[in-house]
C-alpha cells in the first residue's frame, strides 16, 4: 500500500492548493478530501466550483466521474453486503480507486485478517490523501504550477505495475488490449463518460473470449477422447 | 453556498461507492454477472492509465520518444517479467525523471 500512497502525493497537494489558489476557504478546502475523498472528482469540482458553473453541472459531472464506483461495489457485493453495518460503511466509505487495485485477489475481504487488512489500507489511504491536501492548502501559493510537471505518471506506472503481473492469460490480455484502447479513444473524443464505458467494454471484451475460450477447450477435449 | 456544494458532493462520492455494497438492494449476482466482474480491476486501472500515456492535451501523443511513452514501455517490459510492484516503480520512474529532467 506505501508505494500508492506515494504515488497520490503530487495529486494530494494538487487538489489542496488548487482549491486555495481558487479562493476556497481553509475550511472549505479541507472538507473536500475530509467528506468528498475523491481525486479526480475533487479536482474538476473545484474547477466547475471556481467557475460559478450551475449547481446541477457540478453535481451531474461528478457523479458521472464517480460512477467507476459502481463497478467496485457491484465487484465486492458477494463479499461485504452481508458484513455488519460499520464494516460496511466504513470500507464503502474507503472504497477508492487503490483499494480496489489492491483488492483484486480471491481471497480479499474474507475473514477477519483480510478486512482488517483492507480497513488499514483504506486507512492509510484516507489519511495520507488527508495530509497531502493539508500541505497543498498550505504550501500551495509557494509551489510552482503542479499541473505541468508531469506528475500524473505516477498514477500511471503504479496502475501499471499492478495490472500488468495479472494479465497471464488469454481472456485478461483482451481485456486490458479492449479497456486501454477504448479508453484513449473516448478520450480523444472528450467523451465524459469515457472511464466507464471503456472499462465495461473491456469486461465484456474478457467475459466473451473467456467463453470462447471454454468452449473450444470443451470441444477439444471431446475430440481426444 | 460553497458549503452546501460540498456537502452534496460527499453524498454523490458515498452513495456510488457504498449502493450495491447494501444488502436491501435488490441486486443478485449470478455466475455470469460475477465472471464479468471479475474482468473490472485489470479494465478500469488501464483504462485510467493508458489515456495518461497516450492523451496529452487532448491530443494523441505527437512523439515516439515521449518520456510518458518511453518510461511506460520500460515499466510494462519491468512489471511482465520481474511482477515486482517497487522494481516498477523504481525503473520506471527513473527512466521518467532522467528524460525530464536530464535531457
Amino acid at each position: 500500500m506505501l508505494p500508492l500512497n506515494l504515488a497520490v502525493i503530487p495529486w494530494g497537494i494538487l487538489c489542496g492548493s488548487l482549491a486555495i489558489q481558487r479562493d476556497f476557504t481553509v475550511l472549505e478546502a479541507l472538507l473536500m478530501p475530509l467528506i468528498v475523498f475523491a481525486g479526480s472528482a475533487q479536482l474538476v469540482a473545484t474547477e466547475l466550483i471556481a467557475n460559478n458553473a450551475p449547481l446541477a453541472t457540478i453535481l451531474f459531472t461528478t457523479f458521472i466521474i464517480s460512477s467507476r464506483h459502481f463497478l467496485y461495489g457491484l465487484a465486492f457485493r458477494d463479499k461485504i453486503s452481508k458484513l455488519p453495518t460499520k464494516w460496511r460503511l466504513s470500507l464503502g466509505f474507503l472504497l477508492t480507486d487503490e483499494l480496489f487495485a489492491l483488492s483484486g485477489d480471491n481471497k480479499a475481504f474474507k475473514g477477519v485478517y483480510r478486512l482488517f487488512y483492507a480497513l488499514a489500507a483504506g486507512g492509510s489511504f484516507y489519511l495520507c490523501w488527508l495530509l497531502w491536501n493539508i500541505i497543498g492548502i498550505f504550501a500551495g501559493a509557494y509551489l510552482p504550477d503542479l499541473t505541468t510537471l508531469g506528475l500524473d505518471f505516477a498514477i500511471a506506472v503504479t496502475f501499471i505495475a499492478l495490472v500488468i503481473p495479472s494479465v497471464t492469460n488469454f481472456p485478461m490480455l483482451i481485456t486490458v488490449l479492449v479497456a486501454g484502447i477504448s479508453a484513449v479513444v473516448f478520450k480523444l473524443w472528450q467523451w465524459q463518460l469515457d472511464l466507464v464505458a471503456a472499462s465495461l467494454l473491456g469486461m465484456y471484451a474478457g467475459y466473451i473470449s473467456y467463453n470462447i475460450q471454454a468452449k473450444f477447450s470443451l470441444a477439444q477435449t471431446a475430440k481426444e477422447k | 453556498m460553497t458549503l452546501l456544494t460540498i456537502f452534496l458532493l460527499a453524498l454523490i462520492t458515498f452513495t456510488t461507492r457504498y449502493l450495491f455494497l447494501h444488502p436491501k438492494i435488490p441486486v443478485r449476482l449470478g455466475p455470469k454477472m460475477i465472471r464479468f466482474l471479475s474482468f473490472s480491476a485489470p479494465a478500469v486501472l488501464t483504462a485510467i492509465w493508458v489515456p495518461i500515456i497516450f492523451v496529452q492535451q487532448g491530443q494523441f501523443i505527437q512523439s515516439w520518444t515521449n518520456p510518458y511513452l518511453v518510461a511506460a514501455t520500460v515499466g510494462v517490459i519491468t512489471a511482465a517479467k520481474s511482477k515486482s510492484v517497487y522494481l516498477t516503480l523504481f525503473i520506471s520512474m527513473a527512466v521518467f525523471i532522467v528524460m525530464r529532467v536530464g535531457l
